[in-house]
């Protein structure tokens, strides 16, 4: 019997040979709008991005602890101003079929990453864009002093002023560690672009290709330094959808899909060949009002819109079970959430009132912006756009519907187009500063920036940043409770909802956990094998 | 000329000649044979290559399973062509030939290799072949999958599409109701209004309130369609109050005309009612439109991309075979079209929205498809190269084969002629020379022959005569004279030189006999030096107690000669004196005595050793001093020595050489017996056995090995010669007892146990001379003096 057993195994392994290879695919939920993680902002792009590369540290899966990643350790200085990270032995790059690198990751590397985002003469800051959105609105720029490489294995980061706040920042996705001599490569190539189109990481998978509206294609990196991945390929297969892409779940195309239908969510818990997965996310999901355009300048306009819109019905009708009708940007899950703070009721009498004395008696004419795809904090962006519309019909504010494909979409907020937009925000680490500086600081309201309503109040900035220098929770919290009331007095937003977020995945599954900070990981997922 | 030569030039001309023609027409016509026989062979190898090039040829076309029949079986013919061309070279004759055969077996050699390479390479296409079929059907397979999956879905999406119609036509119903409803509170409000400004005949209030009631039952019935009852309740409230306002309570709207309302009219709680319903069904309408019409977009598309999928994998299945059909063929320019296609189609795998489970797979499987196809090309290249190299040397050996065939064939009618003509010529020529040559060596021979006759008679009568007539010839006579001659020197010079030998060989032995004569004197005198050593240790005990008490008897007189002077003797102390003197002189003279005795017996010894005259002897008292003189020579080692002689008795002997015989017996017992630091015991044993008397000295040492045993006798073996042994004294007593004691000597040993030598001796010996004879049957053999 025990003789049987190797040859029966042996057996095994031939049958499962080089025809089956295991292919993990996850229906996204739209395209990347860049595969270099330095360039992205929204989760899309950052999901996208991060199967290829890996950063100094890095959240531990399923929680907010930071652990070791490419730097196996690291010192903080005394008066919190010097980091010092040594990097962990012979991290190998990805190959492709132009590029073969001829070292493992050094210090050079880091370097490189952080000062082509940093330095304006750097000669990669300007290609693909040069924009930095996040970079920028993390205030990364003014904090940073100094980035040097000690030793090959040795990288000291000195801040101009201690930051509590920067060990998470460099665990988000801009602090993804690129290859300089990649880098350097494509430059003497003369394509530099092909260093964000062609990306070669550290991560646990290596980039196949990308088809626009279709695919984008992973294999697994049989060296990655954390250990081969269990499956063979990683497919993106994009479908904007969600009612696709729970077709493409339920017919096997797919194995998990992000944002299902809030109507959806009790057939899937229902069916016996799906999980259906829920976290809850730190999230906010807002209409934004841009305080530097016609009307919206007007604080009146923008309490009277927030005072016609039916916030109850659209969390009711569009977030369904997961939704939580939002008052300010902090998440009731996270410790600076206030909930003293409330929102005044509808009252359309009001609004009109208000609309008038800001010399809008008859109403105006405004163009609203909704995402063209499905997010955690924006279920379905169109209808909640034509319940507001509806809403604010009443008191003679006719809108306008628009919309763009998802990366153009995220590029037009950054820019500041809009007047009205329906946005959202995933935090990237679990700091109030992660909402209320980068979505609502003066910094963030710079071109480009993701202060989208463009919003810069004095007075509000002043308490955020003083907030960010100190450790003391409840000083902080004290500090963000003053900052709220100036928000909600100023309405820049109309915050709308906070979401759990749900990923649907098929039974057969194995190792995907959910993530608090909304991202999609498939490092160590695998699939059991159907009976 | 010499005898021989004559008689073999008269006998043996003919005969040579007859066997010259002989051979010469054997070789021939063995030439001959063997030319047919080479034509034979070359023509059996032209033959074989050809059927070997069509075998080759049944090998390319045959199936890949076949094959290796095929092959084996060109083996088979090449290596039997090898082998028939190797044969070959044995029937060649000129260089030309051999050249040519040397170059069928290069150009056969080559041949075999090739088709070794082509049976690789054809080998190898095979296997890669059979691996694009399997890579075309895994194809097939996986679109099968994907159609089977994409069937599976399509139920599911028909159930999805149902679910979300039903969903969208309840929710356009709701909308739809609560427009009519909208329309019905409208219509009622208006006639109203009309009714209360008295602008005349319009539909009847009641008619409306009928009309709201109705379509707010429909709106309620889908409003339970869609699920939601508490709306249903809702809607029908509200409508009932409405129509309850406006029936019952007409008045009212009047006074209320004037002051603020407190609650809102039921008429605008069921517009704001019926304004929310809309906008929220309103857009959910619009939402599950576009999902329906996203699912129905994506179901087309993924029937559409199943079918995409499936021609792929059917193309690819027909490429393959078409691949299939042109590498057997043999032709890599077809071949070459199909890795063409092949490229269109991995592209066309790519661009399309294929399954992501299997595209990838699919790419990978036409890519390695189309590589595969590339190396099979290259190698279809070189084989067919191989083909056409191959078919160049078949024809290059068949023509070698076919030359050398007529090559053969002219050679052997050329030797058919030359053997005619040689057997004629050869026959004539023979015949005349053989008899002209035996007439005249026959008288050259028997003159000559008479002239040795004479002389050979002559020097018999006269061995010193010298001369021998025939010496100075040339011939065999010459030969005779010459080897009688030397044979009649040699025998004189041979009996001088025996006589020289012999004189030599004489003088020689005497100087052997007088040096060993002298090593014996020379023993005997050291043994004598032994011997006086001997005495003078015995004698010196009795003589140093003597002198002592001749020294304390001196002294007891100087002390006792001034009592006497001084007359203070007393009687006591003159007794007490005469007792110690009597005492010394006791002493002394017993000692003296003792010295005397010694000196007496060691002089009668030595004068036995020396002297060797013979004397009548009592044989254990002799012994006895004898042993004693031997005392030092034990003492060193520690050994005992002891006399048993139970009987007295004399024997009229030699003494002398007795003395010498067990001196050195002893002196050998105590060499060789012990090992080093041993004691040891040493016994004599003496007996009478009637006329003899019988002397045996044992020892219990550790024996004489085997190989000694016989030779100790021997002059000059010695087992101790590092010790100063001579060698000779075992051999000098081995002489004197056969000799001068006429008796005889034998040895018992056995390793380990000791050594018993014994010697038996007359004890009245024969007077000198004529004692040989009278040695007793079976006593040790002779050895020559």
């Amino acid at each position: 019997m025990i003789r049987l057993l190797p040859t029966l195994l042996l057996g095994a392994v031939l049958a499962a040979g080089p025809a089956a290879a295991r292919t993990l695919v996850f229906c996204s939920e739209g395209n990347p709008e860049s595969l270099n993680p330095q360039l992205v902002t929204t989760t899309t792009g950052m999901d996208a991005t991060w199967p290829l590369y890996n950063t100094l540290v890095e959240f531990a899966p399923g929680s907010t602890t930071i652990r070791p990643a490419l730097a196996e350790s690291w010192t903080i200085s005394e008066d919190g101003r010097d980091y010092v990270f040594r990097l962990r032995e012979g991290v190998p790059f990805h190959r492709s079929a132009r590029f073969r690198p001829t070292r493992t990751l050094t210090a050079e590397d880091v370097v490189f990453s952080i000062e082509r985002q940093w330095k304006a003469d750097h000669p990669f800051h300007p290609v693909s864009g040069g924009t930095y959105s996040y970079f920028n609105d993390l205030g990364l720029p003014n904090l940073l002093a100094a980035v040097e490489a000690v030793d090959p294995r040795t990288v000291r980061l000195r801040l101009r002023e201690p930051d509590a706040t920067f060990l998470a920042n460099l665990a988000v996705a801009l602090g993804g560690i690129l290859s300089a001599e990649y880098a350097a490569s494509v430059r003497a190539a003369g394509e530099p672009g092909r260093l964000d189109r062609e990306p070669i990481g550290t991560g646990p998978f290596s980039f196949a290709g990308f088809q626009p509206d279709v695919a984008l294609r992973y294999r697994a990196f049989p060296d990655y330094w954390g250990g081969r991945q269990p499956v063979d390929t990683l497919v993106f297969s994009i479908t904007p959808n969600a009612a696709v892409r729970l077709a493409k779940l339920r017919a096997g195309e797919c194995h998990l899909m992000p944002f299902p239908n809030p109507a959806d969510l009790a057939g899937i818990a229902a069916d016996p060949g799906l999980t259906l997965l829920r976290e809850e996310e730190l999230n906010i999901g807002y209409l934004s009002l841009n305080t530097t355009r016609p009307p919206f300048d007007d604080v009146r306009v923008r309490r009277a819109v927030t005072l016609a819109i039916d916030k109850e019905a659209i969390v009711a009708s569009v977030y369904g079970a997961g939704g939580t009708p939002a008052r300010t940007p902090i998440p009731p899950n996270l410790w600076a959430y206030d909930p003293a703070i409330r929102d005044e009721p509808l009252d359309r009498a009001a609004a009109v009132r208000l609309l008038a004395e800001a010399g809008h008696p008859e109403g105006f004419e405004a163009e609203l912006w909704y995402p063209p795809i499905s997010r955690a904090y924006n279920p379905d962006g169109r209808r909640i756009a034509e319940l507001i519309q509806a809403d604010l019909a009443r008191i003679g504010i006719r809108l306008r519907l628009t919309t763009q494909e998802w990366s153009a979409y995220r590029a037009s907020m950054l820019a500041g187009l809009p007047q009205m937009a329906l946005f959202g925000w995933t935090a990237d680490n679990a700091d109030p500063d992660n909402f209320l500086g980068v979505l609502l600081g003066c910094v963030a309201a710079r071109p480009g920036g993701s202060n989208i309503a463009r919003w810069c109040d004095p007075a509000f900035d002043a308490l955020v940043t003083e907030a960010r220098g100190i450790t003391d929770q409840e000083r902080r919290a004290a500090l963000y409770a003053r900052a709220l009331r100036r928000f909600k007095a100023e309405a820049p937003w109309v915050p709308i909802a906070h979401s759990a977020t749900f990923v649907a995945a098929r039974r057969e599954v194995t190792g995907y956990r959910m993530d608090p900070l909304g991202r999609h990981l498939f490092r160590d997922v695998s699939l059991r094998d159907p009976p | 000329m010499r005898v021989g030569q004559r008689i073999l030039l008269v006998g043996g001309l003919p005969i040579a000649i007859a066997a010259l023609i002989a051979l010469a027409g054997w070789l021939l016509l063995a030439e001959a044979e063997r030319a047919r026989a080479g034509a034979v062979l070359a023509g059996t190898i032209y033959r074989t290559l050809t059927v070997a090039t069509t075998v080759r040829d049944e090998y390319l076309g045959a199936r890949p399973e076949e094959r290796a029949d095929h092959a084996e079986r060109f083996a088979r013919l090449t290596t039997d062509a090898a082998g028939r061309l190797a044969d070959l070279r044995h029937f060649a004759r000129t260089a030309d030939q051999l050249a040519r055969i040397a170059a069928a077996q290069r150009a056969l050699s080559e041949s075999v290799d090739r088709m070794q390479g082509l049976v690789r390479i054809t080998r190898e296409n095979d296997g890669l072949i059979a691996e694009m079929a399997d890579r075309a059907a895994a194809l097939v397979a996986l679109a099968d999958q994907a159609r089977d999956r994409q069937r599976a879905a399509n139920t599911d999406l028909v159930a999805s599409l149902t679910e979300k119609a039903r969903r969208l036509r309840q929710v356009r119903d709701v909308v739809a109701a609560v427009n009519d409803l909208r329309a019905a509170v409208a219509e009622a409000e208006i006639g109203a209004s009309r009714e209360a400004t008295g602008g005349g005949a319009g539909v009847p209030l009641a008619a409306n309130l009928v009309r709201v009631r109705n379509a707010a039952r429909t709106v309620a019935a889908a409003l339970r369609d869609d699920g939601r009852r508490d709306e249903a309740e809702e809607v029908l409230i509200l409508a009932a109050a409405y129509e309850g306002s406006r029936a019952g309570a007409e008045p009212g709207i009047l006074a209320a005309a004037g002051a603020p309302a407190t609650l809102p009219a039921p008429v605008n709680v069921l517009g704001e009612w019926s304004e929310r319903i809309l906008k929220l069904d309103g857009t959910a309408q619009r939402s599950l439109h576009d999902e329906v019409a996203q699912l129905l977009a994506y179901a087309v598309q993924a029937n559409e991309t199943e079918q995409a999928t499936q021609n792929i994998a059917l193309a690819t299945l027909k490429l393959a075979q078409r691949t299939a059909d042109a590498l057997s063929r043999r032709d890599p320019a077809a071949a070459r079209a199909m890795l063409e296609e092949g490229e269109a189609l991995s592209g066309t795998a790519a661009a399309l929205p294929i399954s992501p489970l299997i595209q990838g797979e699919m790419i990978d499987a036409i890519d390695g498809w189309r590589e595969r196809l590339e190396t099979t090309i290259g190698r279809l290249r070189r084989q067919n190269a191989d083909i056409v190299e191959m078919d160049r040397l078949a024809a290059t050996i068949g023509e070698t084969a076919r030359g050398l065939n007529e090559l053969f064939i002219t050679d052997a009618d050329r030797y058919g002629e030359s053997i005619r003509r040689l057997l004629l010529i050869g026959a004539t020529a023979g015949l005349v020379l053989g008899s002209a040559a035996a007439l005249a060596v026959a008288r050259s021979i028997t003159g000559p022959l008479r002239g040795l006759q004479r002389d050979m008679l002559a020097l018999a009568a006269d061995p010193s005569r010298q001369h021998l007539g025939a010496v100075e010839r040339r011939d065999e006579l010459g030969d005779m004279a010459r080897a009688t001659r030397v044979f009649v020197d040699e025998i004189g010079r041979r009996e001088r030189a025996l006589r020289r030998a012999k004189e030599e060989a004489d003088r020689t032995l005497a100087e052997l006999r007088q040096t060993q004569a002298d090593l014996i004197q020379a023993e005997k005198l050291a043994s004598l030096g032994q011997l006086v050593a001997g005495v003078a240790h015995e004698i010196n005990t009795p003589l140093g107690i003597a002198l002592t008490t001749a020294t304390l008897v001196r002294d007891e007189a100087r002390d006792f000669r001034p009592l006497a002077a001084g007359n203070q003797l007393s009687r006591s102390r003159l007794l007490a004196y005469v007792d110690r003197v009597q005492e010394g002189a006791h002493l002394l003279a017993a000692n003296l005595s003792r010295a005397a005795d010694l000196v007496h017996s060691f002089k009668q010894v030595a004068v036995d050793r020396v002297s060797d005259e013979r004397r009548r002897i009592p044989m254990r008292e002799w012994l006895d001093e004898l042993l004693r003189s031997l005392g030092p020579l034990l003492r060193q080692g520690g050994h005992r020595l002891d006399l048993v002689a139970p009987e007295t008795f004399e024997a009229d002997t030699y003494p002398g050489a007795l003395a010498q015989v067990i001196t050195n017996l002893v002196k050998n017992a105590v060499v060789h017996a012990f090992a080093e630091g041993r004691p040891g015991r040493i016994a004599v044993a003496l007996s009478r056995e009637g006329a003899w008397v019988r002397l045996e000295v044992r020892d219990d040492g550790r024996g004489i090995a085997p190989a000694d045993r016989e030779r100790i006798f021997d002059p000059f073996f010695t087992t101790a010669r590092h010790r100063g042994s001579s060698g000779l004294g075992m051999h000098i007593v081995y002489n004197l007892v056969t000799g001068r004691l006429q008796g005889r000597i034998a040895v018992e040993s056995r390793e380990g146990e000791g050594t018993t030598i014994r010697v038996e001796f007359p004890v009245e010996p024969a007077p000198e001379g004529a004692s040989r004879r009278a040695l007793p049957a079976g006593a040790a053999e002779e050895h020559s003096a």
